[in-house]
């Protein structure tokens, strides 16, 4: 008897599974033939975009559209797996773009703007929700009354925040946007793609279109990895791709792009060497002045060169860089190496200093650069007032040096600072690279009477190797992008002295977003990609020579 | 043995020492920062610098609040009410006897001979006016030297008692004081509470976006089996080699393109799928027994209680430290906020864009920078100061087993 009701449900729902299964083969095969329309209308002269990388990009996208709805409609109507595979990843990811695309076209992502006017008055209740969730869960056995409680704590609290900060205005925004067809057309599709996705997803579905366990797998795995991997493509891939594309042209920023091929590569590359007739020859009588500016003078075998470059500030500024990254690595990792064993002798209060150090690296670089502009006053800043007492007790004659304002000493200064920024962290880096050092090895060294600093070269230069080499590629990948500090302590003419204070990312930053050569400026970050990937491969190279000269 | 104790005791003096002076470094400018942002405007620019706020002592005379100095009088030091500053003073030289002179108002000195005719003498070869003054009750013969300004000084206990001095010179009676005013004038300045409520909401979006995205994602990198997925993870961990000014330029374009520049939800959503905390989250979660997995799903649980109800409490220390690294990330960043929020549209400013602003606004005012810049630092180092291990985790965790 109940054998027989089990079976006859079986066939119902196996009869309602088959219907929403053709249900959903009608709507692939309908999104199908939308893509196919949509391809016409794109190119019988419809959509405003003017740059053909979109229509085509849009174009692929459809034919693409067409053919996965396609196969997801035949291969549903064969009841093959395939099909559930590729209708769920279409609905989802349809469903997904209807939903952000509603939000945005209804302001749900600018309303944001206006989350600060009344996240304030909402606040307390975002605390009486938390209060609600401690009550619920804390404790060893919450009893069934606690947790009822709690739970009604949770939902009063976090239904009156949400509302207080502004679910009401941005349900209301909704509604009004809905009166635009396109926003409703997108809001009507939700209901389809959420609904089919629901249908093909479950239980019955899946049985009926012979899922298997590692199937099952797969498809969570792909949902749970969904999230990341969309954005992962849209905000980091997408604009990857892009800025290479872009670095060919000769983009604005407001959409008008020619392709220059390696025209930018070359603008900032190129230089000239023109010989001289004597040393105090003008430079405009021997370079293309159209083109090269002068970089500077050599003397080769007794000749005089001048140096041409077309971008004369961007040799300028990698020169900067350079320079910057020689200073600033040592003087940021030396101490630190040599903290790190200070503080590694187990002294009581190692903690203590350990978080002393650390702390400049969690300080806003705009915050910190404040500071040490004052610091660095020349007249009343504090580094003056020491070496004026440094140099009064000594003896010596007071250097005066005028920091910031000096073209041969603005850099150092914020070799300076940066330095003293990095320092801790890479302390604490050392730190623990040392702790992971057995014990062991320094007692036995000890036994066989190895003073400390053989120990020194012989146990710790060796092992501490890995640390080394990721603190060296990590603060040295750091003082190549150097820009914040530099933006901020150099006031109102970052570029500092004579352009002594010009680095690579802040002539990015003045051409991209202050002169909008965005293609050229994209150029420039994929050039100090190149250098900053050879500097670690560099790195890389020589960590792998030294470590196998040590296993030999 | 003794001599090992006393150099063991060396050794230890000498490291702390060091120990010490680095500390000294390393605090000195946030203890520079924290005590200039107390001072009182006038009090910014002195020299020699000095790090406590100090305020100069006053005294009420004759129903006007006037400044004390601390002076060497008649009845030996002691403090001084400036009544009158800016007293022009000459300083006259006797004829007979160079090296003596006089500091007296010029309206004390009577010309020889009147205004229209006063005698001239020769004075270290040069011609000068004669004058008259009186000292003791004698007349003197004297020609002006020079000429300087004084301030008038009264003792508030006996205001017949007078001194003149040197204003620049004399030493102001200070105390120790502390100006908080400081904090309220910079958030009406520049508007620093709303940046900080942004800042605030920007790093949370930031924070629990990053977290959600870099669980499930690492849950799936570290534990589901699906075709593609170790190719896709080299691919992330690629991406976490690129240097951020590589996407500057085309995430601005994407934003131009989708309409949020000038937006906060550009300063949230597109950092939330960071390759680094899925990386760090896929390595905890493959430390953590597959047995209490399996036994999870013959009890029928499904993924999603799985990562919920098993793998979140048990990363508490992964997620700690991907929280910090996130939340100094959000909460410092300044390249990305610069370059797409308007300098104008305050309104959206985030502390370190309104630094960025104040420093151009108020670069006279010392106390009202450091006071701003204080905002924007010390939130985040006072949950350093409670959740330090997390902090050095997080910057280990970055490096030593990567």
């Amino acid at each position: 008897m109940a054998a027989a009701t089990a079976t006859t449900e079986t066939k119902t729902t196996g009869h309602t599974i088959l219907r929403w299964i053709k249900a959903a083969a009608g709507w692939h095969l309908l999104l199908a033939v939308g893509g196919v329309v949509g391809l016409g209308w794109l190119w019988a002269g419809g959509g405003t975009e003017r740059v053909i990388v979109f229509k085509v990009v849009a174009s692929l996208l459809l034919v693409a559209l067409t053919a996965v709805n396609a196969l997801a409609a035949v291969d549903l109507l064969r009841l093959r797996h395939r099909g559930r595979v590729v209708s769920l990843a279409v609905n989802y990811l349809g469903f997904l773009f209807c939903l952000f695309a509603v939000m945005h076209r209804a302001g749900g992502f600018t309303g944001f703007n206006t989350l600060a006017n009344n996240f304030g008055r909402a606040l307390p209740f975002l605390f009486l929700a938390l209060i609600g969730v401690a009550i619920s869960n804390l404790g060893e056995n919450p009893g069934a009354n606690r947790k009822m409680v709690g739970r009604g704590i949770t939902a009063v609290g976090g239904i009156l925040f949400l509302f207080l900060a502004g679910l009401a205005t941005a349900g209301r925004a909704l509604v009004i946007s809905l009166t635009d067809p396109t926003t409703l057309i997108l809001f009507v599709a939700l209901f389809p793609f959420g609904l089919f996705l629901w249908a093909i997803w479950r239980q019955p579905a899946a049985a009926r279109l012979g899922a298997k366990n590692v199937d099952n797998e797969m498809l969570i795995g792909w949902a749970f990895l969904s999230p990341n991997f969309l954005g992962f493509l849209l905000f980091i891939a997408g604009p990857l791709l892009f800025s290479f594309y872009v670095s060919f042209t000769d983009w604005d920023a407001f959409g008008n792009a020619n392709w220059v091929g390696l025209g930018n590569y070359g603008r900032a590359l190129n230089l000239t060497l023109a010989p001289l007739a004597d040393a105090a020859q003008r430079a405009n009588e021997v370079l293309d002045v159209r083109v090269y500016d002068e970089l500077a003078r050599i003397r080769l075998f007794g000749r005089s060169y001048v140096i041409g470059a077309q971008d004369k500030l961007f040799w300028i500024a990698l020169g900067n860089t350079l320079k910057f990254v020689v200073f600033a690595v040592p003087l940021s990792v030396i101490p630190a190496l040599f903290l790190a064993n200070l503080l590694n002798s187990k002294v009581p209060g190692m903690k203590f200093f350990r978080a002393v150090y650390f702390l400049p690296s969690v300080a806003a670089v705009v915050g910190i650069a404040l500071v040490w502009q004052l610091l660095f006053n020349a007249s009343v800043g504090y580094i003056n007032y020491f070496i004026t007492q440094i140099t009064t007790f000594l003896g010596l004659t007071d250097p005066k040096i005028r920091w910031l304002s000096a073209s041969d000493t603005a850099l150092l200064a914020v070799v300076i600072m940066a330095a003293w920024q990095w320092l801790g962290f890479n302390t604490v880096l050392f730190l623990a690279g040392l702790q992971s050092i057995p014990r062991v090895l320094y007692e036995a060294a000890t036994v066989d009477g190895a003073g400390s600093g053989r120990q020194f070269t012989h146990i710790t230069v060796p092992l501490l190797a890995p640390t080394t080499f990721f603190v060296l590629v990590t603060t040295t990948i750091q003082a190549m992008q150097i820009f914040e500090h530099i933006f901020i302590v150099m006031g109102t003419n970052p570029a500092g002295p004579a352009n002594s204070t010009l680095t690579l990312v802040l002539y990015l930053y003045q051409k991209g977003f202050q002169r909008f050569e965005q293609g050229y400026a994209s150029s420039l970050a994929w050039i100090l990609f190149a250098i900053i990937f050879a500097a670690t491969l560099f790195q890389v190279q020589r960590q792998r020579m030294s470590g196998s000269g040590y296993d030999a | 043995m003794n001599s090992h104790k006393l150099r063991t005791a060396v050794k230890y003096l000498l490291v702390y020492a060091i120990l010490i002076f680095f500390a000294g470094i390393m605090l000195f400018p946030f203890l520079f920062m924290l005590t200039t942002s107390f001072k009182e405007p006038k009090d910014t620019f002195n020299y020699p610098p000095r790090l406590l706020p100090r305020t100069g002592l006053t005294t009420m005379l004759d129903g006007e609040e006037v400044p004390l100095y601390d002076l060497e009088g008649d009845e030996g030091r002691k403090a001084y009410a400036l009544v009158e500053s800016n007293i022009r003073i000459g300083v006259f030289a006797s004829i007979a006897d160079p090296e003596q002179t006089w500091e007296l108002p010029p309206i004390e000195a009577k010309p020889k001979g009147g205004f229209t005719n006063q005698e001239k003498t020769i004075f270290n070869g040069e011609e000068m006016l004669v004058y008259l003054i009186t000292v003791d009750g004698r007349e003197i013969e004297v020609v002006q030297v020079g000429q300087t300004a004084r301030g008038r000084f009264v003792d508030p206990d006996n205001p017949q008692n007078e001194i003149m001095a040197n204003v620049r010179l004399s030493q102001p009676m200070e105390q120790l004081t502390a100006r908080p005013q400081n904090y309220q004038d910079v958030v009406a300045l520049q508007g620093m509470d709303r940046s900080l409520t942004n800042t605030i909401l920007v790093t949370l979006g930031v924070v629990l976006g990053t977290l959600t995205t870099s669980v499930l994602g690492g849950y799936a990198f570290a534990r589901l089996r699906f075709p593609g997925r170790d190719n896709l993870f080299v691919l992330y961990l690629g991406t976490m080699m690129i240097p951020f000014v590589v996407l500057v330029t085309p995430m601005y374009q994407l934003m131009v393109y989708i309409g949020w520049v000038d937006n906060m939800v550009a300063l949230i959503v597109p950092w939330i799928f960071s390759a680094y905390g899925t990386f760090l989250m896929r390595q905890f979660f493959l430390t953590i027994p597959k047995e209490i997995e399996e036994a999870a799903v013959m009890d029928g649980a499904s993924r999603l209680q799985i990562l919920w109800r098993i793998f979140v409490p048990a990363s508490t220390p992964a997620l700690a430290t991907l929280t910090t690294f996130t939340f100094l990330y959000a909460w410092n960043s300044f390249f990305w906020p610069l370059v797409i929020i308007n300098t104008g549209n305050t309104a959206n400013h985030v502390l370190t864009l309104s630094l960025n602003v104040l420093r151009g606004r108020a670069s006279d005012s010392p106390n009202l920078i450091l006071a701003g810049a204080a905002i924007a630092i010390l939130p985040p180092m006072l949950i350093f100061i409670f959740g330090q291990r997390f902090f050095v985790e997080s910057a280990t965790s970055s490096g030593v087993k990567g």
